[in-house]
């Protein structure tokens, strides 16, 4: 701990790190580093410093407010919300020489993970010669004995493995856990990265600290290669928004330029894969999966997943898709598996690990169930297989000395009735790592996840650098994030300028290209959503604003007339705003009902809580700020104070205008930013007839026509072309059929149309589909009409219209299916 | 015997759904002491294709696609089958001891689809469970040999529990079915099976039919009308695998037609589907084994 900053700066070279209690039994990534590494972590502690004026707190608050811009979060298991990423802004440095040997025994594995898989869905050998027992592989969940003899054509089963690595007293590297299934991190240690380059600068390049950016372009074109096709389509397979990484996976798509994509998105046909897009089925040549093996194909695996798509076995089968990883390959992820990895090793490899492997005991083995009673009070006894097993029901390692009677007898009457449930693991001390943690630089245990992915010519290679975890306590981790741990980016540095800093080996130049890629229809219909949500957020503000009596006024005089005001309260409960109990209260809580409720489907929070579930699944498609607009929380609205009210209002119109400025400023004029537009059109048009239409109930009155032109925030035109107060025909020109007041009706619909009439076809008879003519013909009647015509009944019947062209739209460019709980889509207008 | 039998499976959606796609498990895989012949599988519509293959487990998997829309969809299934009587041998054998079953499960170099180690471990519905377990302790002990311990379950299920049409439907979880002692044979194969792994049986679903009619003066078995299901247990490698149907107390024998075989009743169910569209759908089976000597 520094003690003032000012004593600091005048005796020169201190560091936060001169007074740091490195644990002098147990090992320290910092006070374990030879000489040079050590020089590297001092100037990364004093150029830390620097940038926090002397004050650790200061950098913790720096790097959170990264972190927020990033839009960095996650949920751990039971979450309904997400939470904010904890990163904590000391990384940990590793050098040159202790991280070759981290890389190629990282390679060694990825290699024998490669050749185990090969064996285990070919050959057999392994099982036939002993080496292996056939427990091992069918114990395992993920066990897919359909892919037995069904290897993928490019021989690669393996392109992207992490494997989770712990540093012991002495330092040396051991590794905990392979992982082939998902390589959950991946996306974060490079979001890691980036919070870090923004809050420390050119303090990476200074310290000569190896670039992680060419990896990810590894693993896309190590991918990309092995399709057999030039430009191949690959899409990362997502189980949906609601999943626990889902952040993270958003991210790494966005970040490789990867269509992001759910189950629903696909469909197999002649045994190639398809992607469901505005213009029609497109060609996938590859997924990278974040879905387990048993929930790809209802129809080949587990029946009752909605995750997967069915007959996408017969895809990959008949060698008309790359699947990243191959599917089945999550066996060799148990820790029974893990406790025949040194064996293994030498029998494929003729060698021996370089990595070890945390020393592991499955009991399936009569010698080994042996060992493990004798030595329990030593070793903490997991499930053999990862799932809960009689005894360890949550799955999680327990230490055998922190057995008491009951539970001990009753744990080893189970391991004696079905001993092959069960492996027992070594007890393992982790290393320490210099950490920022509230305000102090303390010592805190901590495990890696490292990263190795497949070259584009069939070699390997590991990331530089990692994620890692600083654990609250010495226990090891089961998940990537849990309670109360912190993660650290991991700087691998050499001592000088070296070409792993360098930016950019580019293999080639890629075509140029235009737009904004496919658009999937579920994105599509995601994006609509959004743009109707939003523009009835913004409507229902508008009217409460204009209930409240804040109301832009018209020739120096308010709105007075409570009868209209009352109409407008009528209409709020119409549209679900508010309880039909709450309209006869006073107006300043009818508004601040209106602008809280959660609940009604029509309440402004609730639009925005939908807009936000809908968001979610577009992450990948938005601008890091455009995000980060739509996740602000909603004002605290305080109805005591209907003052309060009006400027949440103000607040949240300005909020709106602020979005519909970066949509309109910041993104490509592709297909996705048109459907965004045509659901913002459609809800406006709709909107504005309902408002005209019940306006006029029971008869116009200069007061309800001044606030429609309010609500139509025209009431500058209409005063700049009219020198009288608002009459009918000439309001409901301009707000209904004026096409160049951009607020109005017939401004709506020929927007739609426009947007419609430039989307891809399906076919090529050029004829206008469905949706075009809908909305053509409604245009038609706006160019042709007249103000005076415009009555109750047409204004309905129009209403009627945009609602068919709202359900052409929908049939025509989205997919059909029922939607359930979460995703379902309360109908906005009855 | 030799039987003929047929199934029909009918499945009504209340509006038309698009690209259904299925997948049938209803032709008979091999198995001892059981000739099949003349199989037959009809679709209406008919598909354009329909493809054989093998499902995962011991059983043979049919898929088909339709690329019209359907609202109804007519599946038929017939062959005819000679069944021979279980060897007279398996009446009187005992097989090893339970803990000696379990080494030697373990010990073999075995995956293929009838290897025990197979069916050792937990499975997606026949999940393991403590209250089961403990249950079955009741019956069994460590040097028990397998016969006489399939048989202690197979009885144990049979007198304690009550055969219910409307205590369960497809999906109820077996320990729900284990708490109220109520249900169907699917429910009585999954108990029984939980209950066998638990103490290191290998024990496998079996999916198959009964003869619809008894011979003259027997009473008519249980689950004669739909598709039945009874458990297999690895009984050694002289033994192999033995059926023992809880739902009737009684080993599976003449009367039973054996179908396919898998971990549990997902790894074997008779139908599988999926489409597009949000119709709610309705499915009708009838079963007839009918005797032809």
């Amino acid at each position: 701990m520094p003690s003032d900053p000012q004593v600091e700066a005048m005796t020169g070279p201190r560091t936060w790190l001169d007074d740091y209690p490195a644990g002098a039994t147990s090992g320290d990534l910092f006070g374990d580093a030879p000489a040079p590494v050590a020089g590297k972590w001092k100037a990364m502690a004093c150029a830390l410093a620097a940038i926090a004026e002397g004050d650790p707190a200061t950098l913790q608050d720096l790097t959170a407010r990264h972190i927020a811009d990033l839009g960095l979060t996650f949920r751990i298991t039971g979450d309904d919300d997400e939470r904010t990423w904890p990163l904590t802004p000391m990384p940990l440095i590793i050098g040159a020489g202790e991280w070759g040997q981290i890389e190629r025994g990282l390679i060694q594995r990825a290699a024998l993970l490669e050749r185990l898989a090969e064996d285990i869905y070919g050959p057999q050998r392994l099982v036939a010669e002993g080496h292996l027992p056939a427990a091992v592989i069918a114990g395992s969940p993920y066990f897919a004995r359909k892919m037995l003899g069904r290897g993928p054509k490019s021989g690669h089963f393996i392109h992207v493995y992490a494997a989770d690595l712990a540093r012991g007293p002495q330092g040396q590297w051991r590794v905990l856990q392979d992982r082939v299934r998902l390589a959950t991190g991946i996306g974060y240690a490079l979001e890691n990265r980036l919070a870090m380059s923004r809050t420390t600068d050119a303090l990476l390049s200074d310290s000569h600290v190896r670039r992680l950016a060419d990896f990810y372009g590894t693993i896309r074109e190590g991918i990309a290669t092995d399709c057999r096709r030039e430009l191949p389509r690959i899409a990362l397979l997502t189980p949906g928004r609601f999943n626990q990484t889902y952040a993270e996976q958003a991210h790494m798509a966005r970040y490789l330029g990867l269509p992001l994509v759910e189950g629903r998105d696909l469909s197999v046909i002649d045994n190639r894969l398809f992607i469901g897009t505005i213009a029609g089925p497109k060609r996938v040549d590859a997924l990278w999966r974040w879905v387990n093996t048993n929930a790809l194909d209802p129809l080949s695996f587990d029946a009752k997943s909605q995750l997967g798509v069915a007959n996408l076995f017969d895809a990959w089968a008949a060698g008309g898709l790359e699947i990243v990883n191959w599917p089945g390959v999550e066996v060799l992820e148990s820790a029974a598996f893990s406790a025949f990895m040194p064996r293994l090793c030498r029998v494929l490899m003729g060698e021996a690990p370089i990595l070890p492997t945390i020393a592991t005991w499955w009991c399936g083995q009569a010698a080994e169930a042996d060992t493990v009673q004798r030595r329990l009070d030593t070793l903490a006894l997991l499930p053999a297989f990862g799932e809960p097993v009689d005894g360890l029901p949550d799955r999680q390692p327990v230490a055998g000395a922190s057995l008491d009677g009951a539970r001990r007898s009753a744990l080893l009457e189970a391991i004696r009735r079905r001993p092959m449930d069960y492996c027992a693991q070594e007890i393992v001390h982790l290393s320490t790592t210099p950490a920022v943690i509230e305000g102090d630089v303390v010592a805190r245990p901590f495990t890696i996840r490292v990263f190795v992915a497949r070259t584009p010519d069939g070699q390997w290679a590991v990331m530089p650098g990692g994620f890692a975890r600083l654990a609250s306590s010495d226990e090891l981790p089961t998940s990537l994030m849990g309670e109360g741990d912190l993660s650290a980016d991991v700087w691998v540095v050499d001592d000088g300028p070296t070409d792993f800093q360098s930016p950019g080996r580019l293999t080639h130049e890629p075509p140029v290209t235009r737009g904004g890629g496919i658009l999937a229809s579920q994105a599509a219909d995601n994006l609509f959503w959004f743009g109707r949500y939003n523009e009835r957020a913004e409507i229902t503000v508008r009217i409460v604003r204009s209930i409240l009596g804040s109301s832009i006024e018209v020739d120096g005089s308010r709105v007075h007339d409570g009868e209209v005001r009352r109409r407008l309260v009528d209409l709020l409960v119409q549209w679900g705003a508010i309880n039909p109990t709450t309209a006869g209260e006073p107006l300043a809580v009818v508004g601040g009902r209106a602008l809280a409720e959660n609940l009604l489907p029509g309440g402004v929070a609730a639009l925005l809580r939908m807009r936000h579930q809908v968001g979610l699944g577009l992450r990948e498609r938005f601008a890091r700020d455009f995000w980060r607009m739509v996740s602000l929380p909603m004002p605290v609205i305080d109805m005591q104070r209907p003052q309060n009210l009006v400027s949440t209002a103000k607040w949240l119109i300005e909020h709106f205008s602020a979005l519909a400025g970066l949509a309109s400023e910041n993104m490509v004029r592709g297909s996705a930013w048109r459907f965004l537009e045509i659901g913002r059109r459609i809800e406006r048009a709709v909107a504005t007839c309902r408002i005209a239409n019940h306006l006029s109930q029971p008869q116009v009155s200069p007061e309800s026509l001044g606030m429609l032109l309010d609500l139509c925030d025209s009431q500058i035109i209409y005063r700049s072309r009219y020198l009288t107060g608002p009459m009918r025909n000439p309001v409901y020109d301009l707000v209904l059929l004026d096409p160049d007041n951009p607020r109005s009706l017939a401004f709506q619909v020929a927007e739609i149309a426009a947007h419609l009439g430039v989307l891809p076809a399906i076919r090529d008879d050029h004829l206008p589909e469905r949706p075009l003519r809908a909305a053509r013909t409604i245009m038609g009647r706006l160019e042709t009409a007249i103000a005076q015509e415009l009555d109750a009944a047409s204004l309905q019947q129009i209403e009627a219209q945009l609602l068919d062209l709202s359900d052409a739209i929908s049939l025509r460019y989205f997919l059909q299916f029922d939607r359930k709980g979460e995703d379902a889509r309360p109908s906005l207008l009855e | 015997m030799r039987y003929a039998v047929s199934h029909l499976t009918t499945v009504k959606y209340a509006a038309p759904v698009q690209l259904a796609q299925f997948a049938v498990r209803l032709r008979p895989a091999a198995w001892p002491g059981q000739t099949v012949s003349d199989y037959a599988l009809s679709v209406d519509p008919a598909p354009a294709a329909i493809s054989d293959g093998e499902g995962g487990y011991h059983v043979n998997e049919a898929k088909f696609m339709l690329r019209e829309p359907i609202a109804q969809l007519r599946i038929e299934s017939r062959f005819q089958v000679e069944r021979q009587p279980l060897p007279h041998a398996i009446g009187g054998a005992t097989g090893p001891g339970l803990t000696d079953l379990r080494e030697r499960a373990m010990a073999r170099p075995d995956l293929s689809p009838l290897s025990p180690a197979s069916y050792i471990f937990a499975s997606p519905i026949a999940q393991p469970e403590h209250d089961i377990a403990l249950w079955a302790s009741g019956f069994l002990g460590e040097t028990m040999p397998v016969m006489e311990a399939g048989r202690a379950l197979m009885e144990a299920i049979y007198r304690q529990f009550q055969y219910d049409g409307d205590a369960t439907v497809a999906d109820t979880p077996p320990i729900e079915a284990f708490h109220q002692r109520r249900g169907v044979c699917q429910d009585f194969t999954h108990i029984m099976i939980i209950a066998a792994r638990a103490h290191g049986i290998p024990a496998a679903y079996v999916s198959g039919y009964l003869r619809t009619l008894p011979p003259p003066g027997q009473d008519r078995l249980i689950g004669a009308d739909a598709m039945h299901a009874w458990v297999n247990l690895w009984c050694g490698e002289e033994l192999g695998w033995i059926g023992f149907d809880p739902t009737n107390d009684r080993l599976a024998d003449t009367d039973h037609i054996f179908i396919g075989m898998g971990r549990d009743y997902s790894d074997v169910a008779p139908l599988d589907g999926t489409f597009r569209g949000s119709a709610q759908q309705s499915m009708f089976f009838s079963v007839d084994v009918a005797p032809l000597d």
